[in-house]
Parts: structure tokens; sequence; C-alpha cells
């Protein structure tokens, strides 16, 4: 009786499992599915608009499904292992650059896709309608100057601060040079405000920007790569730290500025306490919680050092980035989706929502971002991250074990430079 | 006849979880113990990819600063972290198996971070306990007029290693205790009875009859804490102290071996895969030092009560 009862469960289960496969085979015939793997988490905002466009894509677009993983930044170690193994994969995106570089092999050439309009483009070419510089720049990066990838949510680096700090200390300009930028720093530490943080997550922007703008980033590349340690010797070097020391001398850095474990330091630009962080646009999105949508936001271009060879034109920015697999059997879809997603009521819609940058040219910007839209209309020239500074992985971390030293009082110039050539 | 039953059964009923472990266990270990002799730039990269490079990823390695300082770090953690972990743990299952009333309550407070996600718990320690601006400890030792103390930034490069140290160990106290207070349970109490009959005192008891007859206890907390030291536990605290950007002072060679095979945080740079697997080579052994060596200094005695 009960090997009765085990055969029917299982001629049961048998059956069952073979109606939902004939049921999942006869729906998918009616319709074809793009799978979007995303660096996004569903519960970030940026998950939640995307979700919402997805659903409206679907909707234009009857019979297309569109599966989504939501693999959050794990998708660094995700995606290629997925990849390599045939998984299915139409679209994913992350970082301009790491979609690039790292998975350039697996992605499809564009450039006719950029060239024609779209839904959402108002009869122009796709190319017509979102950031020109973006475009210029997936273009440098890739080895053959060809477009892998779909710019959007883009960022620029520059310095953040609190417009009524300024304000109250009687600050009429941004800083444009390196002396109007310690005349700033003196007013409003004389209104009361610690001038400036850093948190130890951003604490190589600040040496890798000033060599930037003294030398150039290819140049701080070559520092921070050279086994000889010769050319820490280098003036420029010596100028940077004698800047730096002059600050923290002056007390304009933070009092917990060498404590800093992110986001410690960027809560205090949000709860008043700071009035200057050097960070992305990102930022205005990332402490909104603390700082609420009224927070007086400015941002100005990081300024220019005596004897520089690049000037407030030249910061690091760059944006997130869709990528089509070039084995999809739907580029053209694909495509379609990624243009769905970055133009228009979307682009719009995720600028609004994540008080980020939008891509297209005639989008409106946040009002947190106002002027971080002019300093991104005069970018001329594209620096890597923190201004090349992390060329060399081995090198970074005494770099910034002794920058941190350096800006807390604890070490000199001179010293930061000797330690710098052990 | 029978034996031969009994042998089959002994396959069949084996078979499963030798194969899971071939599978699971043995195959991914030779692999990497393979892979660390070749140059393999990702992670997937079929083995026809590979190019031999004999001992290079581990003169690569042992001629790398920062990973020579990883192999310092940890070694530090290991054993500074061992000796207050395992004094409070022991310290805590002493007191909390002594009849001390609301046992089960005290159990279980400092069990507690334990079934706290890490990062949660990493977060607490670097925002607030840590704090130079408004922290625990900075509030305490203000309060209590030790204004030196109070001025210390914990998580700057001079303290950060301590700070990490404290705020992990903290966390491990209560696993550990759990562990030495089942141990001490197992003691027969006409030991101690007896004892207290002869005259002997309770430090003498504990250290006459409670701590050789948890010996064999102490040996696994070792090689837990060692595995728990050098592996992904330890991983996810130094990454909420030191996000995005590898320090000198929290770097530990799980860190090294993350960015040698992923690439840094923050730019793409060149990965060595074969390095990573170098690195978990390195690893193994020296966990299996570490286990080869308690072994002969804590023998298992064989005393059964």
């Amino acid at each position: 009786m009960k090997r009765f009862t085990f055969l029917i469960i299982c001629i049961g289960l048998m059956a069952s499992m073979g109606l939902f496969a004939g049921g999942q085979q006869s729906a998918s015939e009616a319709q074809t599915t793009l799978v979007y793997w995303s660096m996004w988490n569903q519960t970030e905002t940026q998950g939640q608009v995307l979700t919402q466009a997805i659903r409206d894509f679907e909707q234009q677009n009857p019979g297309v499904r569109v599966q989504v993983n939501w693999n959050g930044r794990e998708i660094r170690q995700t995606l290629q292992p997925a990849l390599d193994q045939g998984v299915t994969i139409d679209l994913w995106d992350e970082d301009l650059e790491r979609v690039i570089l790292t998975w350039g092999n697996y992605a499809l050439k564009l450039d006719p896709f950029f060239e024609q309009s779209y839904p959402t483009t108002n009869n122009q070419p796709y190319k017509d309608v979102v950031m020109g510089s973006l475009l210029d720049l997936a273009r440098n990066i890739a080895p053959d100057g060809a477009l892998y990838a779909v710019p959007y949510q883009p960022f620029v680096f520059n310095m953040m601060y609190n417009k009524s700090h300024f304000q109250q200390a009687g600050i009429q300009q941004v800083p444009r040079t390196w002396a109007e930028f310690m005349d700033a720093m003196a007013k409003l530490k004389a209104a009361g405000f610690e001038p400036m943080t850093i948190d130890n997550a951003y604490m190589d922007t600040l040496p890798g920007y000033y060599l930037a703008r003294a030398k150039g980033p290819e140049w701080v590349a070559q520092l921070v790569s050279d086994r000889t340690n010769a050319m820490w010797d280098d003036p420029a070097v010596l100028q940077m730290a004698r800047a730096f020391e002059e600050m923290a001398t002056k007390g304009y850095f933070s009092r917990t500025v060498e404590s800093n474990v992110w986001p410690a330091g960027q809560q205090d630009l949000a709860a008043g306490t700071v009035s200057m962080y050097l960070n992305g646009t990102w930022l205005v999105n990332e402490i909104m919680n603390t700082t609420g949508p009224d927070f007086p936001w400015g941002t100005f271009a990081f300024p220019e050092v005596p004897g520089g060879v690049t000037g407030r034109t030249a910061a690091n920015y760059g944006s997130q980035a869709f990528q089509i697999n070039k084995n999809s059997a739907h580029p053209e879809l694909a495509f379609k989706l990624a243009v769905h997603l970055t133009t228009g009521r979307w682009d719009e819609e995720l600028a609004k929502r994540t008080f980020g940058v939008p891509v297209g040219g005639t989008t409106d910007w946040p009002v947190q971002l106002a002027d971080a839209r002019a300093i991104f209309n005069s970018l001329d020239t594209h620096y890597p991250w923190a201004g090349g500074i992390q060329a060399n992985p081995e090198k970074l971390p005494v770099i910034i074990e002794n920058f941190t030293r350096l800006i807390a009082g604890r070490i000199t110039a001179d010293q930061f430079v000797n330690n710098l050539k052990r | 006849m029978k034996s031969r039953q009994h042998t089959t059964m002994i396959v069949v009923f084996l078979f499963p979880a030798v194969l899971a472990y071939v599978l699971i266990y043995l195959y991914p270990t030779l692999r990497t113990g393979v892979m660390s002799f070749f140059q393999v730039d990702t992670i997937t990269t079929s083995i026809a990819g590979w190019r031999f490079i004999g001992m290079g990823n581990y003169v690569f390695l042992f001629e790398s600063p920062l990973f020579l300082r990883s192999i310092r770090n940890i070694a530090f953690f290991w054993f500074a972290g061992a000796i207050m972990a395992f004094f409070f743990a022991l310290l805590f299952a002493v007191v909390l198996t002594s009849g001390v009333r609301g046992k089960s309550f005290f159990k279980a407070v400092i069990y507690l971070p334990n079934v706290i996600s890490a990062v949660a718990m990493g977060t607490m320690w670097t925002q607030y306990v840590y704090s130079a601006r408004y922290g625990l400890l900075k509030n305490l030792f203000t309060f209590l007029g030790l204004e030196e103390l109070a001025a210390i930034q914990w998580t700057s490069p001079d303290f950060v290693s301590w700070a990490l140290l404290i705020a992990y160990t903290f966390g491990m106290i209560g696993y550990f205790m759990l562990i030495f207070i089942a141990a001490i349970e197992k003691i027969p109490q006409d030991y101690f009875e007896a004892a207290t009959i002869e005259g002997a005192n309770k430090i003498r008891q504990f250290f006459t009859i409670t701590l050789p007859l948890i010996k064999n206890v102490f040996r696994t907390n070792i090689v837990l804490w060692t595995v728990s030291t050098t592996t992904v536990g330890f991983f996810i605290w130094v990454q909420v102290f030191s996000p995005r950007l590898i320090e000198q002072g929290t770097v530990t060679p799980m860190v090294y071996m993350y960015q040698s095979i992923f690439g840094a945080e923050m730019v793409v740079t060149a990965r060595n895969v074969g390095a990573g697997a170098a690195i978990g080579v390195i690893l193994s052994l020296m966990v299996l030092g570490v286990f080869l060596v308690t072994a002969k200094f804590l023998k298992d005695d064989k005393t059964e009560f």
C-alpha cells in the first residue's frame, strides 16, 4: 500500500512538472525575454526607478518581458563567471570605466545603434540627445575607440560645500586659485566653522587632485609607480605636502579628520559642522536622509594650484553604463531598453529621485546640483579616479597613511616626502 | 555474505558525502594549489589560458611590502586577540558556571553580538563607540576626567589596529564562552566538592581541576579562532573599518587576496588570480601549522568522566 501511494505521488509530481514545463514553454513562445543583470539592489532608489521604467517598457512593447537579476555591487564578482559559463544575459550595468576595461571582451560594439533614432529621442540620433563628453570618454577608454557602453547617471568629482556657511563667512565668490581657497578657509574658520574634512575612504583624492593639477594625471600615475622612488623628490610633491601642512597648521581641517571612518566625515558636512568635502555629485543623494532636500548645496571645481599644468576644466568625471552582450539574441531590443532607461521621462525621473545628474542634454537637473551643471559643461580634460594616484595599489596604503598623518598635523611636509621615498 | 552486504551498505551511505566532499572541498583545494603556480588573469579563465610561472607568485608576494605587512598584522591580530578573547571568555565561563544568579540572562547578553550582523556591529564601533566627536569612549573618559584617554582618535592610523582588534574580539568572547561553559559543565561536581572539603579555594580549584580538564577544548578553540581571524569573518570587519581603500593598519592576507582576485574597489587594476590562489595556500598552511603545534603541545589526554 505504501509503495502504491509513493508511486502515485511520484507520478503526480512528474505530471505536474511536465505540465508546468509545458506551460512555461508556451508562454516563452509568446514573448521575448530580455535578461538584465543590474548593479543596483531593488530596494535602492535607482532600483525602484528602474523597476518602474522597465514595467513601462514592457507595456509599450507587448510581448517583451524583462527579467531583472538585482545583483547590487556584487555584480563585480558574479557577472564574469556567469558570462564565462554561457548564462543568458542580454545587458548589464556598472561603472563606465569598469564595464569597458573589465568586460569589454564580452560586449557588443554599439556605434551603429547610437546613430539611430528611437521613440524617446524626438527623431534625433541617440548620440545627439545624450552628453557628448561621456560618449567621448567611453571612446577614449576603449582600446579601439569604439562605443561599448551606454552611459547614464553621470557624476563629476569636485568640491561639495555648504553655501550657507560661505555666506555667513562673507565669501562672495567660490575660490578659483589655491590662494583664494586658503583665504576662504580662513574666513570660514573665523566664522566658527570647521572648513574642511575627508573620510578614510576618499583620503587619496586630496593629494591626487592637487598633484594632477600641478603635473597632470599621467605624471601622477608615473610617480606612484616609480620603483626607484626618485620622482618623490620632485618639487611638486613637497609643494603639495606644504600646502596641506599649512592647512593643518592653521586648523582648517576638521578636528576628527584623522579618525573619520566613512561616512563619518560626510555626515559632519550634512550636520552643518563642516563646510567642504571633496566628493562626487552622488554625495547629495548619499546623505539626503541626513540633510533633507533643503540643504544649501554648492559645488565648485578643485582650485588651480601655483604652477599647475591643468586647471579647473579638468576633473574626474564618469557615469554608470549599460553594456550589451555580444552574444545576445536580441541586441536591438536590449539597446532600445537602454535608450528607454536613459532618455526622456525616465532619465529625468532617475535624476529627480536620486538627486543625481541626468544624461540627457535637455533634461532638468536637481536644484541641489545647479552649480555642478556649469562645471560639467566646462570640462575638457578627464582625470582618472583621484587624479591617477591609485595606479599602484601597493604604494597607495603608504600614501594615504602618511597623508592622514600630514593633515592631522602629526608629521611635517618634509617627513611626508621622506616617508614616501622609503 | 553478510560482510559483503555490510561493505555495500558502507559504500552506499558514504558515497553522497564523499562525492560532495570531493566536489566541493577537495577539487577546489587542489585546483587552488595548482593555480598558485600559474599566471591567471581572471578567476574563470580556463586552464588552457593559465601560464606556468613556477614559484613566481610566491616570490612576488614575499617581495611585496604590503603583503608582508598583512602577514605581520594577522600575526598580531591572531596572537593578541586570542589572549584577550580566551581570557574574557574563560573568566565569564567560570563565573557563570559557579552558580551565579541570572546565568541564562548573562549568557544571552554576552553571546548577543554573535547574532548581529558583522557589518552592523562594525558600524556601531566605528561610527559610535570610537567616534572622536561624540563617541562612547570619548564621553566615558571625559566623564571620568581622563582627558588624555578621551582625546585618543581610536580609528586614526596610530590606533586603528587596536581599535579593530578590540571591536572584533568583543564580539567573539560570547562564542568561545559558550564552548568553555559546555566543557566546564561536563566536569563532575564531585571533583569540586571533594576539593572544597579538602580546603581548596576557588582559584586553586580552577587551576588544578577546571583548567587541566578543559585542555582539549582550548585546542578546539585555538583552531576555531585561527580559522575565523584568517578568513571571511575578520575580512568583513576590516572592510567596515577601511572601506574602499586598503590601509596599512588593517590590511590582512584575506584583504590582499580579494584585491588580487577582483581588483581594487574604485579603479580598474590588473588582477592576479594566481597570486590570490597563492595567498589561499599560505593561509591554509598557516591554519595547518597552528593546528599541528596546538595538537603537539595540547595533547589529548583521553580523560574520561
